[in-house]
């Protein structure tokens, strides 16, 4: 938890410098900072309104798992929970990861149609060998080919 | 049209029928996804009432908890209302200067808006054919003004477009209009169509589509004064010795083709698009604010609902005081209405059949977001004359929607400066999810200046909303599919026992106040009817 307050008042102060350069100054040095800035910010972003063009898992979970698995694999709970994917037993199952994320599971919404096999097989990955999992067995993208359902053309 | 054998435009004219058909299929794909649906109100309940002393507890105090609640009372039966929160009003809500709100991660959202500006996180338009939503607030008394969803002078923006620079809404859907009048009326001249068009109709044709797309004598689409008078002027008619009035030159069609713009052009088609729209005035939540004028004595905030168990003659539901890890306690009822979004509902106990046991688990919650930003001045009325509406961009901020509230008044005012949900097809809602409270109002930023430079200097404060990152719903609305439907829909609306389950996801118009009104009142008829059987 203290990890990820202080990476926020990182963020924060990365923020407020920027905001305060715009404003008030012209020096090439710090716009050319900001600009960087909002740019790694907006790598965020898939270069394709309608599927995902990351190809490495980090990358594709920033930009997907983390709005609800947050950004430590840890989940959240309140009145209803996003599962955490640290400690999780589920997890064991590199066929049951990679298929919750083409088709979906209860209210999560599945990526089949915005993400490519190799994609899946990188996600997937990734969340099996972080946060505290160690799993040693990678998912191939032909193994999640083999996982899509029938009518699905990706 | 496809075996007309005319050049060069016959390529661009099947581009713009592929493009046809690509809309309509659309608008069938958003017809089967209950998104285009007519609403089914016929004016309030009758209900007869209870035979004696019964009892309803309803979980959840949003719109259709409360509307069920507010009926079923005046018919005579006791009812209790169980919420999460220690808000009334679910997803019908409004963020204003000083609001604070928690979000899953532990993020704080904060919104400092200075002005009466607001944001809408979840409903924010009405459309005029949503029967019931405007009954309701016609009894309860909740004022309406004007929602300006299409406005004209509103922009169509593609970043890889006419140099990146936005075309007015009104110049593109002109130029689309005369340049297909154009190909229609020389396809007609050509006699291309004289086997589907007789002699007579197609003078009829000729005739109306000179007027209607505004071509020359020879069927062109050219600037002229006349064109002046419906695209608008470069140099605008002027007083005394002010400079003649020029005509506005049209765009050529295989740019506009290849903008994309005239694709945005169809968000504003679908029938729940269609003019004239309307809001409360003053925000959203003027709605459930009236409801729960209604029944506030009959509402217990904070308590989390873990288990609904039931039997035959009655309903029993466990529930935690104060949130997860509170005291358990139990209310039993003759009925339940339970409001709680299958995302949610889905991790609880619930006693009912195992068909309604996976309907439950099998809709998946749509992504959706919104970033709102408020501004020193009405920079967009004041340089741009654009006074309410949405402009629509290629840009992961998908639109930009300006008040309708406002106009002309000094002072700061809100943008809804990026808002999507995955039922359009598109990655990004899922992305802007991933960002903190900050992140967002950078990202927002960052990208709106490529429309509106004028953020960079009279940006004042911003503040956002992340549907997946709302504990008490775990994403905005059901997002069912045709298969979905066949297969769970009827199960999930149906009365299990003493359980009803009622809200947008029991509707044919998910997302929408409409649905989860018209859910509500289909319940508690079939409830009542159940009750006098």
């Amino acid at each position: 938890m203290l990890t990820r307050s202080l990476s926020y008042a990182v963020v924060a102060l990365i923020v407020m410098t920027g905001g305060v350069s715009a404003q008030q100054s012209a020096d090439p040095q710090v716009t050319q900072g900001e600009e960087t800035d909002s740019e790694n910010l907006l790598e965020r972003f898939s270069e394709e309104s309608e599927r995902f063009t990351q190809s490495e898992g980090e990358a594709l979970y920033r930009t997907t798992c983390q709005a609800c698995h947050m950004e430590d694999g840890e989940g959240s709970a309140g009145a209803g929970a996003h599962p955490p994917l640290a400690n999780n037993p589920k997890m064991n199952s590199k066929h049951f990861v990679a298929g919750v994320i083409l088709i979906g599971y209860h209210g999560m919404p599945g990526f089949s149609g915005m993400m490519s096999d190799e994609q899946v097989a990188a996600v997937t990955n990734y969340v099996r060998t972080r946060f505290g999992n160690d799993y040693p067995d990678p998912i191939a993208p032909e193994q999640v080919e083999a996982l899509r359902p029938p009518d699905d053309s990706d | 049209m496809a075996m007309t054998p005319f050049h060069p435009s016959r390529r661009q004219l099947l581009a713009m029928i592929g493009q046809v058909a690509g809309a309509a299929a659309m608008y069938q794909a958003m017809t089967s996804l209950g998104f285009a649906a007519e609403s089914g109100y016929s004016g309030e309940p009758d209900l007869q009432g209870p035979r004696g002393r019964r009892r309803v507890l309803i979980l959840g105090a949003g719109v259709a908890g409360m509307l069920a609640a507010y009926e079923l009372r005046r018919a005579g039966y006791a009812v209790k209302i169980l919420e999460y929160q220690d808000r009334i009003g679910g997803r019908c809500l409004t963020l204003r200067g000083g609001d604070r709100y928690t979000e899953m991660g532990g993020h704080e959202i904060t919104c400092d808006f200075e002005g009466d500006g607001y944001l809408n996180p979840g409903p924010w338009r009405l459309p005029v054919h949503h029967r019931a939503v405007f009954d309701y607030c016609r009894r309860l008394g909740v004022p309406m003004q004007p929602f300006i969803n299409k406005n004209n002078k509103a922009y169509l923006h593609s970043a890889t477009a006419f140099g990146g620079q936005p075309q007015r809404v009104g110049h593109v859907e002109k130029d689309m209009r005369g340049h297909v009048s154009e190909l229609l009326a020389k396809s007609l001249n050509q006699g291309d169509l004289d086997e589907t068009v007789s002699v007579e109709d197609r003078e009829k044709l000729l005739e109306g589509l000179k007027e209607w797309g505004v071509l020359d004598s020879n069927y062109r689409y050219r600037v002229s004064d006349e064109l002046g008078d419906v695209r608008g002027w470069e140099i605008r008619p002027g007083g005394g010795l002010m400079p003649d009035k020029k005509p506005s030159q049209p765009i050529d069609l295989s740019p506009l083709l290849h903008s994309g713009l005239w694709d945005q052009l169809f968000n504003f088609h679908d029938y729940l698009f269609e003019p004239p729209m309307f809001e409360p005035v003053g925000g959203m939540d003027r709605i459930s604010d009236a409801f729960a004028r209604e029944v506030a004595d009959v509402i217990q905030l904070n308590a989390r609902v873990i288990r609904i168990a039931q039997n035959e003659n009655s309903v029993t539901v466990s529930y935690e005081d104060g949130g997860r890890g509170g005291t358990v306690h139990q209310e039993t009822a003759d009925w339940c209405i339970c409001t709680i979004p299958l995302s949610v509902l889905v991790q609880l106990e619930v006693d009912c059949s195992d068909a309604m046991r996976k309907a439950i688990a099998a809709v998946p919650y749509a992504s959706a977001f919104k970033v709102g930003l408020e501004f020193r001045r009405r920079f967009w009325e004041q340089d741009d004359w654009i006074m309410g509406g949405i402009s629509y961009t290629d840009l992961p901020l998908v639109q930009i929607a300006y008040p309708n509230y406002g106009f002309l008044s000094d002072g700061p005012a809100v943008l809804q400066a990026a808002y999507d949900t995955s039922t359009a097809g598109r990655t990004f809602t899922y992305s802007w999810s991933t960002m903190t409270p900050q992140e967002r109002i950078d990202a927002a930023l960052a990208l709106g200046r490529r429309i509106h430079p004028q953020y960079d200097t009279e940006f004042m404060s911003g503040t956002s909303w992340v549907w997946h990152r709302v504990d008490w719903s775990l994403g905005c609305y059901g997002e069912w599919t045709d298969d979905l439907r066949d297969a769970h829909y009827k199960t999930l609306c149906e009365i299990d026992h003493r359980l009803v389950l009622a809200g947008e996801h029991c509707s044919h118009i998910p997302a929408w106040l409409e649905g989860s009104f018209l859910s509500a009142l289909d319940a508690i008829r079939r409830l009542d009817e159940r009750e006098n059987a």
